[in-house]
């Protein structure tokens, strides 16, 4: 390869990897994307998270699965990790836990057996999610499970009682979506290496739209009983824009069923 | 607040229980017919528009009505109630299945153990007083199915009833929490959860049930179905605006539902029209020639609620699937 043929090739890679970089930093310019009739940002969409947050929020290598039949397709894929500061501050009781429920991942993850995922760790599963957006309501239908949430944003007061999705109130702070959510149970994690929270949680999320099909998508976890002060995670979120994009449905219970109830099975008598 | 309160404490928390309860029926506090009108539009009413121009069904419904889908047999060509004969009826069908009743000994009692603190059904008959839900074809009866069909169902059911408790395949879908025979396509009342909220974001309609949170995402861009292949407990929906009535076709349904002996070739039509501010009417109709003889329609108003949808874990709270094969493995081992 010639020698300012490497040059240019090394300015364009350098170029193309300063383009890339664009979108997240550009969080701070005025937001110049679609909006709607009402005038706020338009949100409406299929998004999908493109990382491996549900395997670990926190930064972590590749490593084997848990079920060795399934080979590589079971493996678990590394990931850099979405908290800010690296580590979620966990209190000593609650991180002696969270080693707890990582070793036994398997039998304790509450996805395993297709229970709703709650918030923040509905928006980084590895599906879809499609936003439908008034200035009354935001709803948001999850392929997982068909999960599925509504943002009130008429100030719906407090949570009426502790559910698996949690209870939103949504407001704009300029063009960003700040969700409230309160209202969740303790029978969720953020992801499968045991994350977890107690009915304390309280989440506060930020959509912010970047440019392209880009979301910024923010949530602070706050929960007393489990941290020792809040923590974020931040990632983007990417729009599917194929034309025939739309969320089908994954309803998993009934795949569940022998992990659930097999060992309660009538036996064939001999 | 009670209603208030009861709802809510069912939604979080009674899912499979009620589902077992299936023997004791509907309720209310005993008033007698709706005074909302389900019929024709109010004369020079016509719906606001969104933002993007659909005319505005949005908001949270219900379809709460004691009038049966099927006429009852003792009223065969009787298609309206009198106000008299409506109020008649009402008072019976509530001192019927009250469940606060203590007549009938000890296993009847048992079976009344959920009074209608935990449902949401109403005391009302639909405003015209039909005596069936199904308008079509009028004698307000599900059409014959298809010998095919009645064999189908027939199999179904005796295989259902020998293996009731062997395994969860044994027992109803909604039992299984895997889907309700009233959260639809089609929706129809059912003695609770009988709530349901509409979200029109630009280019779409969202229909949400609150039975066993079900989403439908419905596009309104012509785009053509999924491909066969693809098939769905709640099928594949696709919407477009016939003037003020959102007409929604649903095809691709999987072959393991069944609507009242549907197969896997129904072909679903529901039209909303709303026709008051009040007022949502919704009409479906199911064409299915493998399995009905032919197709059929009914018709339910929904009417507007201040109530919020509220989550119904339905599996997450599946105590009852356990018990039920637990129980019968214990019962199992006392022969």
């Amino acid at each position: 390869m010639p020698k300012h043929f490497r040059t240019s090739l090394l300015n364009a890679i350098v170029a193309a990897v300063s383009l890339a970089a664009i979108p997240l930093c550009a969080q701070n310019q005025p937001y110049k994307g679609p909006r709607t009739a009402d005038g706020k940002p338009n949100l409406n969409g299929i998004w999908q998270a493109m990382n491996t947050a549900n395997w670990d929020l926190e930064g972590h290598s590749a490593q084997a699965g848990q079920v060795v039949a399934l080979g590589a397709t079971g493996a678990e894929p590394p990931g850099i990790g979405v908290v800010e500061g690296g580590e979620i501050p966990y209190l000593p009781a609650a991180a002696q836990k969270k080693k707890e429920n990582y070793a036994n991942r398997l039998k304790l993850d509450p996805e395993v057996k297709c229970y709703l995922p709650g918030v923040p760790r509905a928006t980084y599963m590895p599906y879809p999610f499609q936003i439908v957006q008034t200035s009354k309501v935001i709803l948001i239908s999850y392929e997982y499970d068909s999960a599925v949430r509504t943002i009130y944003m008429d100030n719906p007061g407090p949570a009426p009682v502790d559910s698996w999705m949690g209870w939103s109130a949504g407001h704009w702070e300029g063009d960003t979506l700040v969700v409230d959510v309160t209202g969740l149970n303790d029978q969720t994690w953020f992801d499968r290496a045991g994350d977890f929270h107690s009915d304390m949680l309280h989440v506060v999320e930020r959509y912010t739209p970047g440019a392209g099909n880009v979301l910024n998508y923010e949530a602070t976890i706050e929960d007393p009983q489990v941290f020792s002060k809040p923590w974020k995670i931040a990632m983007p979120l990417y729009k599917h824009v194929e034309k025939n994009a739309q969320l089908l449905e994954f309803k998993c219970v009934e795949f569940v069923e022998e992990l659930l109830y097999g060992h309660l099975r009538k036996q064939p008598t001999k | 607040m009670l209603h208030f309160s009861t709802r809510l404490w069912c939604t979080a928390s009674c899912a499979a229980l009620l589902a077992l309860a299936g023997g004791v029926r509907v309720l209310g506090q005993g008033l007698p017919v709706a005074a909302k009108a389900d019929k024709a539009a109010a004369p020079g009413w016509s719906p606001a528009r969104t933002a993007d121009g659909q005319p505005d069904i949005e908001g949270v419904w219900t379809n709460s009505t004691l009038t049966p889908l099927e006429r009852p047999a003792e009223l065969a060509g009787k298609e309206y109630l009198s106000q008299q004969e409506a109020a008649d009826y009402v008072k019976r069908l509530l001192q019927q299945v009250n469940s606060d009743r203590r007549d009938g000994g000890t296993q009847t009692d048992v079976n009344r153990s959920y009074n209608e603190f935990w449902r949401d059904r109403g005391n009302n008959l639909v405003a015209d007083r039909r005596t069936s839900l199904i308008v079509d074809p009028p004698d307000g009866r599900i059409p014959a199915l298809t010998p095919a069909a009645q064999k189908r169902v027939d199999d179904a059911r005796a295989w259902m009833q020998e293996h009731a408790t062997d395994g969860p395949e044994g027992r109803s879908l909604g039992e299984r929490c895997l889907s309700w025979t009233t959260a639809g396509p089609p929706m129809l009342p059912g003695p609770y959860n009988n709530d349901t909220q509409i979200v029109q974001g630009p280019g779409y309609v969202v229909i949400l049930s609150e039975m066993i949170h079900d989403a439908r995402v419905i596009p309104l861009d012509r785009r053509p179905h999924v491909d066969q292949n693809i098939r769905g407990w709640s099928g594949d929906s696709r919407g477009h605006w016939e003037g003020n009535t959102l007409v929604v076709d649903t095809t691709n349904f999987i072959g393991e539902y069944s609507f009242r002996g549907s197969d896997a070739n129904m072909h679903l039509t529901e039209r909303f029209t709303r026709v008051s501010p009040e007022v949502l009417q919704y009409e479906f109709t199911v064409d299915d020639p493998t399995a009905f003889t032919k197709p059929w329609t009914a018709r339910i108003p929904f009417n507007k609620t201040s109530e919020r949808v509220y989550e119904y874990a339905c599996h997450e709270g599946n105590y009852a699937m356990t018990d039920i094969l637990a129980g019968a493995r214990a019962a199992e081992k006392k022969r």
